[in-house]
């Protein structure tokens, strides 16, 4: 009887290799751990690398006007990179790795991890403002889409490890392996449900693991204990979340605004915007050093109690400036480390305060800059679990705890009620994009806008003059027409007026006339419209029909919202649920 | 089954993942070493400067150097215990205690972090802390010359235990180290032998640097000293002047020999006396015994203590011829001691150690 040959070892690679393939939930472990493994290895290298650049350009001794050139020759040098090579590399990274997972199948390119990577370290390095968290969340995600992508998974898959990349590279960044689990479900995914719990645990695991290897078992930072010196003093702690919870929202209305002024001016200064936020930070660090780059060793000084309450409400508000320029002119970098450092500032404001009036009753100022840093992060990123849990692994210090998640909390509620959008969301609208929110991916899974839309028919220009759009519609057939500008959204108008505008004596009048008068001028974003997105639910559509009183929808990109896809009429709705239609065309917006 | 075309992207895309994290992997190591290397070499600047400014009294900037040296070089214990050190000369005892408690948590057997902490605590008020400090610096290990090191936190022990005046601790303390003690600090052996009442090693200390160095007045006033403390007033009274011939001027030397003369003239056990002169003693130890007593507990003494002062005043009037002198001048002695018993139990303020009258009756006590 003749033996069978035995394999080669190429062969029975292959045959591994189909086996890991083959087997969906294998693959997504080892998956996990390699994703975990590499952006580890690459946080820790960007950590670094940005550390040694900036131990280059501010060796001991320089000269303050060093501190000016630096930061403006960085922002302008990083400011042509972003806007000539890699222009999604751009601020903190969060909104556009939501943006890729959500919208774009869980696509972010190479060239986008890589100019994230080295843009974000030279910025950072010549002290501007930000932080490194964000960008590594951007970057992790983008190594753990490009991996999946170049492996050939489906999309679905992709969109599957992209959190996974996002908390490993989270867990690098901060040393918070817990809190970047919390924070890829909490704030990526919007949901602490989600799937992919798994490999988000393992990758994150994995890459704190290489973090330790390369650098050692370190918190962020260094920490003496702190209690809580009597119950009384919750009182406090109440009242930095109430400091902490307005001084977020100062810091995001302020950001949001500075952004949306920067948005305005015209597109070809944007190379050389960012030099705003240096020119800013450099003559603030001119005067005030400390206000300069990341700021962590300040953090750990007003951590031990060692600044002055003067000194610290002075960072405190320099540093919110300081931050709100700089992202909002451009820069590439993020705002975790700036939430904690003005977290920091603001606890160790209210804690030197109370402590100079309650000495025996109060803790330290060290405690509350400790409890402001989360409370400062609850309120600006709005992850209240994240911020607990991160504060205990940053500091490995458990029995300030209870303090913490009372003073979180009021600063999320008071953040929530007095700026209702989130940070990351806002930006996101700001650039365009409508992120689906938790509820509304739920919906997703059920008969969606994308079932019953339809391709649209006529649009009307805005200049167009009234008997002209009357002519071209010529029967009426919709209740409701877009109108659009050079492939941009302006609006909706109805039938009817256009019928009254031509009746009353205004056929020359212009379409553009007739639109909602937010939606009149060029420079107008299209969220005035009532629209639906291809995702959103029919119910959904129905209950915007409901709202705006319009029988026709414009259904937008999410990706831009101003980007006509189709419309979906009332018709159309009712037709994909398999109910007849009787009444009047028009009055159900259909022909 | 996977296809044939995709397998070298697959597996391609793997072998690059790897190959790009054993490059990172490489990376990391190299900059993590020249951030360790640069790291080190700035806090050891930080370092430098901090100890420059703590020697010219700048503890608060030396603090903040230590500070930012330990926040560079983490686990440098150096840094650690140089910031503790000008925390304490800042007069931050808490935030050294915390600084020091942090470091011996990690090593408790760190014996410079010990040393310091034992000054921390003492310069807080917990002597007995303080102590306990001093003996795990005793035994703790050092970094360098560890022997030296040792004997120096066995001398601060000493000199804590001298400060309490706690003898027995003290002597003990003392009996440990004699052999190691170098020469150029006999003299404060001998010292701490007299404070720790040892009087006749401190005897021994002093004559031995009389041998070596006869003209050393510290020492010849040391030897009457621990000739006082045995209760050898006339040896004493002798090394005393001995030393008044050497240093006319010496205060010290001067009033040490008139207080070894007081309590001479008041002795009466000093042999060679005659009978006379004993019981005159005797009775004169009773007469300033009372008067102390009385100015002591003022005219309405306790009843056991005006009992023995109607008896003293008995005494004082009796008349004996010489064949009596010697049993009442026994009697004169106890009585005398049996007031200044009373008069220490029942006045509030202590008598000075040097009083002669209460010298002598301590003497004659033993």
């Amino acid at each position: 009887m003749d033996n069978p040959q035995p394999l080669s070892w190429t062969a029975r690679l292959d045959q591994s290799l189909s086996r890991l393939r083959a087997s969906e939930g294998r693959l997504s472990l080892v998956l996990s751990l390699v994703i975990g493994a590499l952006v580890g290895l690459v946080v820790v290298a960007f950590i670094l690398l940005t550390g040694r650049l900036a131990a280059r350009m501010y060796p001991a001794g320089g000269s303050g006007v060093r501190r000016i050139l630096v930061p403006v020759l960085g922002s302008l040098g990083t400011g042509y990179l972003l806007a000539r090579y890699f222009p999604f590399a751009r601020g903190s990274g969060i909104p556009q790795t939501k943006f890729a997972l959500f919208i774009n199948d869980g696509r972010i390119l190479f060239r986008t991890v890589l100019g994230k990577f080295f843009c974000c370290s030279a910025s950072l390095a010549s002290g501007i403002a930000l932080g490194r968290e964000g960008p590594s969340v951007q970057v992790g995600g983008g190594l753990a889409s490009v991996v999946a992508r170049n492996l050939g998974l489906t999309p679905k898959q992709v969109r599957a490890l992209v959190p996974a990349g996002c908390a490993a590279a989270l867990a690098a960044a901060f040393n918070t392996p817990i809190a970047a689990v919390l924070f890829s479900l909490e704030e990526i995914m919007g949901d602490l449900h989600a799937e992919v719990l798994g490999s988000v645990v393992l990758s994150s695991a994995t890459a704190w693991m290489f973090l330790h290897l390369v650098l050692g078992d370190d918190p962020l930072f260094h920490v003496s204990g702190y209690r809580l010196v009597h119950p009384s003093e919750l009182a406090v702690y109440a009242a930095l979340g109430l400091v902490g919870g307005l001084g977020s929202v100062c810091f995001v209305k302020l950001l949001l605004g500075l952004r949306a002024r920067f948005m305005n001016l015209p597109k070809w200064t944007v190379w050389f915007q960012p030099a705003a936020g240096g020119l800013a930070v450099g003559l603030m660090g001119y005067f005030v050093p400390e206000v300069l780059g990341v700021g962590y060793n300040q953090v750990e000084k007003v951590l031990n109690g060692d600044i002055i309450l003067k000194t610290v409400v002075l960072l405190a508000v320099l540093k919110i400036v300081a931050t709100a320029v700089c992202y909002a002119s451009g820069n590439a970098g993020g705002i975790f480390g700036p939430a904690l450092f003005i977290g920091a500032m603001m606890g160790g404001a209210v804690g030197g305060l109370a402590h100079t009036i309650f000495p025996d009753s109060t803790a330290g100022p060290g405690a509350y800059a400790l409890v402001g840093m989360g409370t400062a992060f609850a309120g600006i990123v709005r992850t209240p679990l994240t911020s607990v849990i991160m504060i205990f692994e940053i500091t490995r210090d458990y029995t300030i705890i209870v303090p913490l998640m009372i003073s979180n909390l009021i600063a999320f509620f008071i953040s929530q009620k007095l700026q209702p959008v989130p940070i990351y969301e806002a930006l996101a609208h700001q650039e365009g994009v409508h992120l689906p929110t938790a509820e509304s991916r739920a919906q997703a899974e059920r008969i969606q806008v994308r079932h019953a839309m339809r391709d649209v028919p006529v649009v009307l220009a805005p200049e167009l003059p009234v008997a002209a759009a009357l002519h071209q519609i010529k029967d009426g057939s919709l209740d409701a027409w877009p109108v659009v500008d050079s492939g941009v959204l302006r609006g909706m108008v109805r039938y009817r007026e256009l019928e009254r505008a031509a009746a009353g004596g205004g056929a020359d009048r212009r379409v553009a006339d007739l639109l909602e008068p937010a939606n009149q001028n060029d420079h107008s974003e299209g969220e005035q419209t009532p629209h639906v997105h291809p995702d959103h639910s029919l119910s959904l559509a129905l209950e915007r029909m409901g709202t705006s009183g319009l029988g026709v929808l414009p259904v937008v990109s999410r990706a831009n919202v101003r980007q006509l896809i189709g419309i979906v009429a009332l018709n159309d709705i009712l037709e994909a649920y398999g109910v007849a239609s009787e009444a009047s065309p028009k009055e159900l917006g259909n022909p | 089954m996977i296809k044939s075309s995709a397998a070298p992207s697959f597996l391609g895309t793997f072998a690059l993942v790897f190959v790009a994290m054993g490059l990172l992997y490489a990376v990391d190591t190299v900059l993590a070493g020249m951030e360790r290397a640069e790291g080190a070499a700035a806090a050891a600047r930080l370092y430098r400067e901090g100890l420059d400014l703590m020697h010219s009294g700048k503890n608060s900037d030396a603090m903040e150097r230590f500070g930012d040296a330990i926040a560079l070089e983490r686990g440098n214990r150096d840094y650690q215990r140089a910031l503790a050190q000008a925390q304490l000369a800042a007069g931050k005892t808490s935030d050294a205690e915390a600084t020091l408690a942090a470091l011996l948590e990690s090593d408790s057997t760190d014996g410079f972090a010990s040393l310091l902490m034992a000054r921390v605590l003492e310069k807080e008020g917990k002597v007995p802390q303080a102590i306990s400090y001093l003996h795990r610096a005793i035994y703790g290990d050092w970094n360098q010359d560890q022997a030296a090191n040792q004997l120096r936190a066995r001398f601060e022990l000493i000199d804590l235990l001298a400060r309490r005046n706690s003898k027995d601790e003290l002597l003990a303390e003392l009996m440990a180290v004699q052999d190691h003690i170098p020469l150029d600090l006999e003299m404060k052996k001998g010292r701490l032998y007299l404070q720790a009442g040892s009087a006749a090693h401190a005897a021994e200390v002093f004559q031995r640097v009389l041998q070596e160095d006869p003209g050393n007045l510290e020492a010849q006033i040391g030897v009457g000293e621990a000739e006082f403390a045995k209760g050898n007033y006339r040896e004493a009274n002798r090394d005393f002047e001995t030393a008044l011939r050497l240093a006319p001027d010496n205060a010290d030397a001067r009033q040490q020999l008139e207080l070894s003369n007081q309590v001479l003239e008041l002795d009466p056990t000093i042999r060679g006396l005659g009978m006379t002169e004993r019981f005159r003693r005797s009775l004169k130890l009773v007469r300033m015994a009372a008067d102390d007593a009385t100015e002591c507990t003022g005219h309405n003494p306790p009843a056991d203590l005006a009992e023995l002062l109607d008896k003293a005043a008995t005494a004082l009037k009796g008349n004996y011829n010489a064949s009596r002198q010697n049993e009442a001048s026994e009697s004169n002695l106890d009585l005398a001691a049996q007031i200044w018993q009373a008069r220490k139990r029942e006045c509030k303020s202590a008598p000075p150690p040097d009083l002669p009258l209460a010298l002598v009756l301590a003497k004659l006590a033993q």
